[in-house]
């Protein structure tokens, strides 16, 4: 059995030979990507890609009015369309998939939504060849069984499933599931790859036993500490652990074994360094529908280790992004979406550092309604906003008292 | 203490509009039996830092009910020693 897909949590077991009928048998195509089932999503991704039609993902908890704001209605029927060509040359097996879908998509987009620094997210799209960039076909990796342990409608989940895709392997999820899960499916099916957040992997800890199968283990998003690193060296023995530096803008650009990130020659022209903050060509970069200039800033503050060859480490962020378990949460947006409530007349989102996600987000609240509590807000902007960007402590506060980055204001 | 974390642990719960619990035992696991999600977990370990001072998931993450007592415990004890 040639496994495409094991989703436990979603009940599917899904082979190429399934995936392959499933597609040539599918009548139906819409831009539109909405689903929680992994299956679905990765379906629709490559239906997109035979049919060189644009894919807009949309997470699947996003709040009736996130969609509204993001893409303008919630409601995407009307863009069904029938698929014609496609099944006059429908395609037989899995290397004749794999090979249409490299040689496919001249006009194929694949858009995404990332927090934009304005308090509306923004809408980044990336053809095949920027998409894959980073994508290694080879022999090697042939036998590849990827733990896959990223939301699939984000950037580093995209990127994960067309290196799984594209080099025919196999895909298991392990992201929402419970610890022991996780342990039984890599074990189960003897995963050798997992790229995940450090959120995700600190979960994983402790763990007494050790899985041999993982040869490779990445991380990004967030900081590594080293306690992480050694607790991960000793779980998973034979694996190689890599950083990489990714954006939603720009896909995987650095990779390195530990905090120092060292730039390939090709690309030491096409990235900047500006007040010790990161600057990219727009070469490298997704379209975002607004005029770019030549260098994209990052926001990233870095340290420059060694000039040539260029390495360097990440210190902080410049922008006002809050990480949260790697999922970038706009303060802006989260106050945006508080006042909307009545009764608050003030609200300051802010974050503090946390042993388990890195940062959690927390606002001070000004109101003079004794209807407003902690929980009815909560309650009230889960119609709002995604999970992981609500507040989770509130304060009452008279008057705000905190700058953004949890530090008391001084006047 | 134990009334205390129980009260904590439901105020997590609650604000998630989570099932609420009417007792806890040393051995529930705090994912797979009570069902807190990272999310829980990060808020959970800020509530009890507020109140006890301690964040117990600094040396890593902590499975049950019962390792969260014992690292109150630990605490308290070293500090009715000193004391």
């Amino acid at each position: 059995m040639n496994l495409f897909l094991k989703d436990i949590d979603n009940e599917k077991l899904v082979t190429w030979d399934y995936l392959i009928d499933d597609i040539n048998n599918t009548s139906i195509y819409n831009p539109y990507c909405k689903s929680a089932d992994y299956y679905s999503v990765f379906k629709h991704i490559i239906l997109s890609l035979l049919i060189d039609e644009e894919i807009i993902l949309l997470d699947s908890d996003f709040t009736e009015s996130e969609l509204i704001n993001l893409t303008g209605r919630s409601d995407y029927i009307e863009f069904n369309m029938p698929i014609e060509k496609y099944n006059a040359s429908s395609v037989s097996n899995q290397r004749e998939l794999l090979e249409k879908l490299s040689n496919s998509s001249k006009k194929w987009r694949i858009t995404l939504f990332t927090s934009g620094t304005t308090g509306i997210p923004k809408k980044v799209s990336h053809d095949f060849k920027s998409i894959t960039r980073f994508v290694k076909v080879s022999e090697r990796n042939e036998k590849s069984i990827w733990g896959f342990a990223y939301n699939p409608t984000h950037m580093a989940g995209i990127q994960v499933f067309f290196q799984a895709l594209l080099n025919g392997n196999s895909i298991v999820r392990l992201f929402g599931l419970d610890t022991k899960d996780i342990y039984t499916e890599i074990t189960n099916n003897g995963i050798t790859h997992i790229s995940a957040t450090p959120t995700f992997y600190r979960l994983l800890l402790p763990c007494n036993e050790t899985f041999p199968s993982v040869e490779r283990i990445t991380s990004g998003g967030e900081k590594f500490n080293e306690k992480t690193f050694k607790q991960l060296n000793q779980v998973f023995p034979n694996a190689k652990i890599t950083n990489v530096y990714a954006s939603t803008e720009a896909g995987t650009l650095f990779a390195s074994q530990n905090d120092i990130f060292s730039v390939r020659p090709e690309y030491e022209s096409l990235i900047h360094i500006e007040n010790n903050e990161l600057l990219i060509h727009r070469s490298l970069m997704g379209s975002t529908g607004t005029n770019v200039d030549e260098w994209y800033n990052t926001g990233d503050v870095i340290e420059i280790v060694s000039q040539k060859p260029l390495k360097f480490r990440f210190v902080n962020r410049k922008s006002e992004m809050i990480n949260v378990g790697g999922y970038k949460v706009n303060p802006l947006e989260v106050e945006e979406a508080i006042l909307t409530l009545s009764g608050i007349n003030n609200v300051r989102v802010y974050s503090k550092s946390n042993s388990v996600l890195g940062n959690i987000i927390c606002c001070e609240v000004v109101t003079n309604s004794s209807q407003i509590t902690e929980s009815s807000v909560r309650t009230f902007l889960q119609s709002k906003i995604q999970e992981f960007k609500i507040p989770r402590i509130i304060r009452f506060v008279d008057e705000l008292t905190t700058t953004r980055t949890g530090k008391l204001k001084r006047n | 203490m134990n009334e205390r974390i129980l009260e904590i642990m439901n105020t997590v719960l609650e604000n998630r509009t989570k099932e609420k619990l009417t007792s806890i035992t040393p051995e529930m696991h705090l994912r797979n039996d009570i069902g807190f999600d990272s999310l829980d977990l990060a808020e959970l370990t800020v509530r009890i830092e507020a109140e006890y001072d301690i964040d117990i998931f600094e040396d890593g993450i902590v499975n049950t009910v019962g390792e969260i007592l014992k690292k109150l415990e630990s605490k308290y004890e070293s500090f009715s020693q000193r004391y």
